[in-house]
């Protein structure tokens, strides 16, 4: 029996549905295509209550932190987050995570749908030794991105506040129709983008986040805000070069072989799978994450095999169509020595050789797209 | 319940594939079920014009960005021509299965035989009705 989120009559009124983790959720409303567009248009708004959600206070929540995964939580404000990961002894990721400090004594950890279960049991095994407090929400708050140009502006209408000081990854408290909640400067798309979690509404009770839904969209319509589904949420994270655990990274793979040293602080003395990563970063990963640009029509797959020159150097992690590059897109790993922006290779896509490129992330123009974006 | 476009004059598959016979040649695509069900279609692999195909064995395949569906030839023969325009216009093929957005036309090598093998409109409209969506 699949789980529901707390939007789920909306979504079995106006999605298509699917199973995604053991979650009944729309993989689409109008359609993967449309909806990518609105979101690097304008604006759209995604249910991901199915994602992990977990709040740590107490007088070791960030030595704690500081131990099981890899970026510095201890350099933290309140206020302020980051991207970061887990990793076994060995270094292999256990699950990519937002870690952001709310207040000055709470921590609001996101985690993967698919690895609920798997980080709430590797949390409780190495909180042992700490003074910490690890309270899980994931079943009465609900989380919703509304992702994109106008998302800001939209939530300032709704909550009265202007949210554009907020750093990326930070976040804070804030109130929708009376309604407690908080909001993250986060998302899994590469535009500017929130999340909002609202706080004491169980699938059971769900009233608060469907207010909340429904007041966004209301506040969101003179921007054409869309609601998105999974599809085109698998497409835009594609799109800005962003992993999705279970087919980029996994407890086979470092975040230094996963091109993510940047969240990999070795400023900090000891945590998880330390060793195994000071190692790697100084001698260089053998293999490396890349972004494949295909450079004739053709959609690279997952799973389809990279080759140089009939050789197979790996295998593709993730693969899609990009409607914003109108371009098939791909990740994968190949050795380092293949792994320079330019580099010429072909995917096998079913029996064609399709011509692709190394590119870096993201794959669209940063010009034109994006929460960096200059143009209009 | 759902109401798929199944025009008379043409055969089908049970792939969802369509033959319009044309004279001496027979044009190709996918029906619209098949579209329906695809959604988005943003990419169709195209065979080259003069390779041969035999019976059931895959010409090509029309993609949504989620997807790939092999079409699979329902007659054999030789490809004579392919619809270029759905290189810069996949979305053709959601618009007009039955129209523009046909997918080949195909020299036959054995119509009269294989045109028994394929389903009338009547009974694929009857086989549409066992699909479960």
């Amino acid at each position: 029996m699949p789980l529901r989120t707390q939007l789920h009559g909306f979504h079995v009124k106006n999605g298509q549905m699917v199973d995604f983790a053991g979650f009944e959720l729309p993989i689409w409303y109008k359609g993967i295509v449309p909806e990518c567009k609105a979101v690097r248009d304008s604006v759209g708004i995604f249910d991901v209550s199915h994602m992990g959600r977990c709040l740590i206070s107490g007088k070791d929540a960030s030595t704690f932190l500081d131990y099981i995964t890899t970026n510095d939580v201890s350099a933290l404000e309140a206020g302020r987050g980051h991207y970061s990961v887990m990793c076994n002894e060995n270094g292999g990721i256990i699950d990519d995570i937002v870690v952001c400090r709310i207040t000055e004594s709470q921590y609001l950890m996101v985690f993967n749908a698919g690895n609920r279960e798997k980080d709430i049991v590797w949390q409780n095994k190495n909180a042992k030794r700490f003074d910490v407090e690890i309270r899980h929400v994931s079943d009465e708050v609900s989380m919703f991105a509304v992702q994109g140009p106008n998302a800001g502006a939209i939530l300032k209408e709704i909550c009265g506040e202007d949210l554009s000081q907020i750093h990326r990854f930070g976040g804070k408290q804030i109130h929708v129709d009376k309604i407690d909640a908080i909001v993250t400067r986060t998302g899994y798309t590469g535009e500017d983008g929130f999340e909002i979690f609202t706080m004491d509404s169980s699938i059971e009770q769900p009233s608060k986040a469907v207010t909340v839904w429904n007041t966004i969209l209301d506040g969101g319509s003179k921007h054409g805000i869309q609601p998105c589904g999974l599809g085109a949420r698998d497409v835009l994270r594609l799109e800005a070069g962003m992993c999705l655990y279970g087919n980029d990274i996994d407890e086979s793979v470092t975040p230094i072989q996963a091109r993510l040293s940047f969240v990999v602080k070795l400023t900090k003395a000891q945590f998880l799978g330390r060793d195994v990563l000071a190692k790697e970063k100084a001698e260089g990963a053998k293999k490396a994450r890349v972004g494949l640009k295909a450079l004739e029509p053709g959609i690279p797959r997952e799973k389809c095999e990279i080759l140089k020159n009939s050789e197979v150097i790996g295998n593709v992690t993730s693969g899609t169509f990009s409607p914003t590059i109108n371009r098939g897109i791909a990740m994968g790993y190949v050795p380092k020595e293949y792994s320079k922006t330019g580099e010429n290779l072909t995917i096998r896509v079913r029996n064609r050789n399709l011509r692709v490129e190394v590119t870096g992330f993201p794959f669209y123009d940063t010009s034109r797209y994006g929460w960096q974006r200059t143009q209009k | 319940m759902n109401d798929y476009e199944v025009p008379e004059e043409l055969y089908y598959t049970k792939e969802h594939e369509w033959v319009k016979v044309e004279g001496k040649v027979c044009r190709i695509g996918v029906t619209d079920y098949a579209q329906r069900s695809l959604h988005e279609i943003v990419f169709v692999d195209l065979p080259k014009v003069g390779a041969k195909v035999n019976q059931s064995q895959s010409l090509g395949s029309v993609e949504s960005v989620k997807a790939v569906a092999d079409v699979f030839a329902p007659i054999s023969g030789e490809v004579q021509e392919t619809n270029v325009k759905l290189a810069d216009a996949p979305e053709l093929v959601n618009q007009q299965p039955y129209g523009d957005g046909w997918i080949v036309v195909i020299k036959p090598f054995n119509l009269e035989a294989e045109l028994k093998d394929l389903l009338d409109a009547r009974a694929y409209a009857d086989f549409l009705k066992t699909q479960v969506k």
